[in-house]
């Protein structure tokens, strides 16, 4: 791989790129942010989802609750913000060059013939997660709509928590969520939700996308802050338990369990899996951005309201509240566990405990949205600027596409089999294969050099060095080595489901006959693009094929 | 709550807090973006 981070870089360098500043490319469609805290806005609401409050405290609970910080913040520090940094880089960089597709960015980065089908993940990754996600996004508006009709106050019996949302999302039958009088509403609530995400983005980045998160971010933080007002002004429970001993299960520190390899594995994966890095949001997002916007500083702004949402939130509401009403069995609850078992169960038995449901599931509702808004719009990018299509057909195609895929996701419901493979395979282990793609062609294709320089303009401060020594050498190295990981420990039950099952087979197949649509039209827009002369101008890659 | 529990989190989220208030006093404070070009 060619590291050109040495090659010189002075303004008459023949290899330095065309200036920004020269006129979009040819059929490019102008689209681009309102503000510079829009932006940031955006890419957090993306980051911001159920993880954050669900996810991130019973991973703490589970690995030495306030010692589990320590590794935590040492890999947002040396993994999470860097390859944020790297792509809001790379992100606006490509955009400059007139890309908004990750394709085409990858491209401007790297042109070689094969950058346009290493961003095929890209396309993928934000297009399946939207798939199941917006299902997610359904039970959230739908527990918040029952908090209002007081459905889901159901005493303290967990089985009862659990039945409602068995029957809720489909869990004991397939099909039956399709089924007229299957007893649920979701697909309604679907449609709803899926209806609302093509209207925003239909409205484009700075009308829709940005105008939402304006208003969506602020009124998360609200939501959340009265809930959390509540949990910590709460009385001590029957049983004896108070908020204290709830923030106590929390963030007593087990300082042994920094001694196990898991707990450093499990820290990392929750701040890259929470940052939305190797999502192929990221690096669409800042490509609208101009190119004098600060990607330093907005880059580590959104990271750092990502981190308020989890931190200061998520790790003072979710595992104290449900502590204090169930005890210490909640710490061993998943995240679909905490959120819609556990966490039902404890609104129901706090005072007005109807109200700071609604409250708590609306904010879920409102993170979810933000985020599923971010999937859609680098696939809506790849079309219009792959092949010159309208706002409206894009969409179009893109409604079709997803509609298919959660229609799928819908059906095949029984053990949210379908849901968990699409999470597994594209929501888990193909986005650290994209941020691994993403770590190489920043490090090592465009060379951390340049990445200095392109990086460092209009910003108020520049990257640290070691930090981009830590993106060429440590972040690639790290995510092959949790990428080994994650293939030894669940690779070989996962491969074993395939053959034994035939949904798991079938969602299999689902994903790679999108995948190869996906390189299929990466295809045809590359002919489009080389033959509209839209590649000239772009240095070309050392291997000298060329694109 | 042990003294060690009330530390890390008063750290945490005062790290956090830190971070967030720093980075938006510089986002607020900036120039808006450029338009220009």
């Amino acid at each position: 791989m060619p590291d050109k981070s040495d090659a010189p870089y002075g303004p008459t360098d023949p290899a330095r790129p065309a200036p920004p500043s020269e006129p979009p490319r040819k059929g490019r469609i102008p689209d681009g942010w309102g503000s510079r805290l829009g932006v940031i806005l955006a890419v957090a609401g993306s980051a911001v989802g159920l993880g954050n409050f669900l996810r991130f405290p019973g991973q703490a609970a589970q690995n030495g609750g306030g010692a589990f910080l320590i590794p935590y913040f040492i890999s947002l520090l040396v993994l999470g913000i860097p390859l944020c940094w790297a792509e809001w880089t790379m992100g606006r960089y490509g955009g400059s060059r007139g890309f908004n597709s990750a394709p085409g960015v990858f491209t401007a980065v790297w042109p070689h013939w094969i950058s346009k089908y290493l961003a095929m993940p890209a396309l993928l990754i934000p297009l399946v997660i939207y798939m199941y996600y917006v299902v997610i996004e359904a039970w959230c508006l739908g527990y918040a709509w029952s908090y209002l009709t007081g459905d889901l106050m159901l005493g303290s019996d967990p089985e009862a928590y659990s039945a409602y949302f068995d029957q809720f999302v489909g869990a004991r039958q397939d099909g039956v969520l399709l089924t007229p009088g299957g007893g649920s509403s979701l697909v309604w609530l679907v449609a709803l939700t899926f209806v609302l995400n093509f209207i925003l983005i239909y409205r484009g980045v700075a009308k829709g996308i940005e105008s939402f998160c304006k208003v969506a971010i602020p009124a998360m933080v609200v939501c959340a802050l009265i809930v959390l007002v509540r949990v910590l002004t709460l009385p001590p429970t029957e049983s004896g338990r108070t908020v204290l001993d709830g923030l106590g299960f929390m963030w007593n520190p087990n300082f042994e369990a920094l001694s196990k390899p898991g707990t450093w594995l499990a820290a990392s994966g929750q701040v890259f899996f929470s940052l939305s890095v190797g999502f192929g949001v990221i690096i669409n997002y800042s490509s609208y951005l101009k190119r004098r916007d600060d990607v330093v500083l907005s880059g580590l702004t959104a990271s750092s309201m990502n981190e308020f949402f989890e931190v200061c939130l998520g790790g003072l509401i979710t595992i104290p509240a449900a502590f204090l009403f169930l005890g210490a069995a909640v710490g061993d609850q998943g995240t679909f566990g905490l959120g819609f078992n556990a966490l039902p169960n404890v609104f129901a038995q706090m005072p007005a405990g109807r109200l700071f449901g609604f409250l708590w599931f609306f904010m879920l509702f409102l993170a979810a949205i933000t985020s599923s808004l971010s999937m859609l719009q680098p696939v809506i990018a790849f079309f219009e600027e792959g092949f010159g299509l309208k706002r409206p057909a894009s969409a179009s195609l893109l409604g079709l596409l997803s509609a298919l895929g959660s229609g799928f996701v819908l059906w095949f419901s029984q053990g949210m089999l379908a849901l968990d493979t699409f999470d597994f395979w594209v929501g888990t282990t193909l986005i650290v294969v994209l941020a691994l793609i993403q770590s190489v062609l920043y490090g090592w294709c465009l060379g951390i050099r340049r990445g200095a320089e392109i990086s460092s303009e209009g910003a108020r401060f520049a990257i640290p060095t070691p930090v981009q020594y830590l993106l060429k050498y440590f972040v690639p190295l790290y995510l092959i080595g949790l990428f080994a990981i994650s293939v030894y420990k669940d690779l070989g039950p996962r491969l074993l489901q395939i053959g034994d099952n035939p949904v798991v087979l079938g969602s299999i197949l689902f994903i790679s006959t999108v995948a190869a649509f996906l390189l299929l039209l990466i295809h045809v827009a590359g002919r489009r693009w080389s033959g509209d002369g839209s590649f000239d101008g772009l240095e070309q890659g050392e291997s000298g094929e060329g694109i | 709550m042990t003294t060690g529990g009330w530390i890390v989190m008063t750290l945490s989220i005062g790290f956090v807090l830190a971070l967030v208030g720093f980075c938006l006093t510089l986002v607020l404070k900036g120039d808006p973006p450029s338009r220009d070009d």
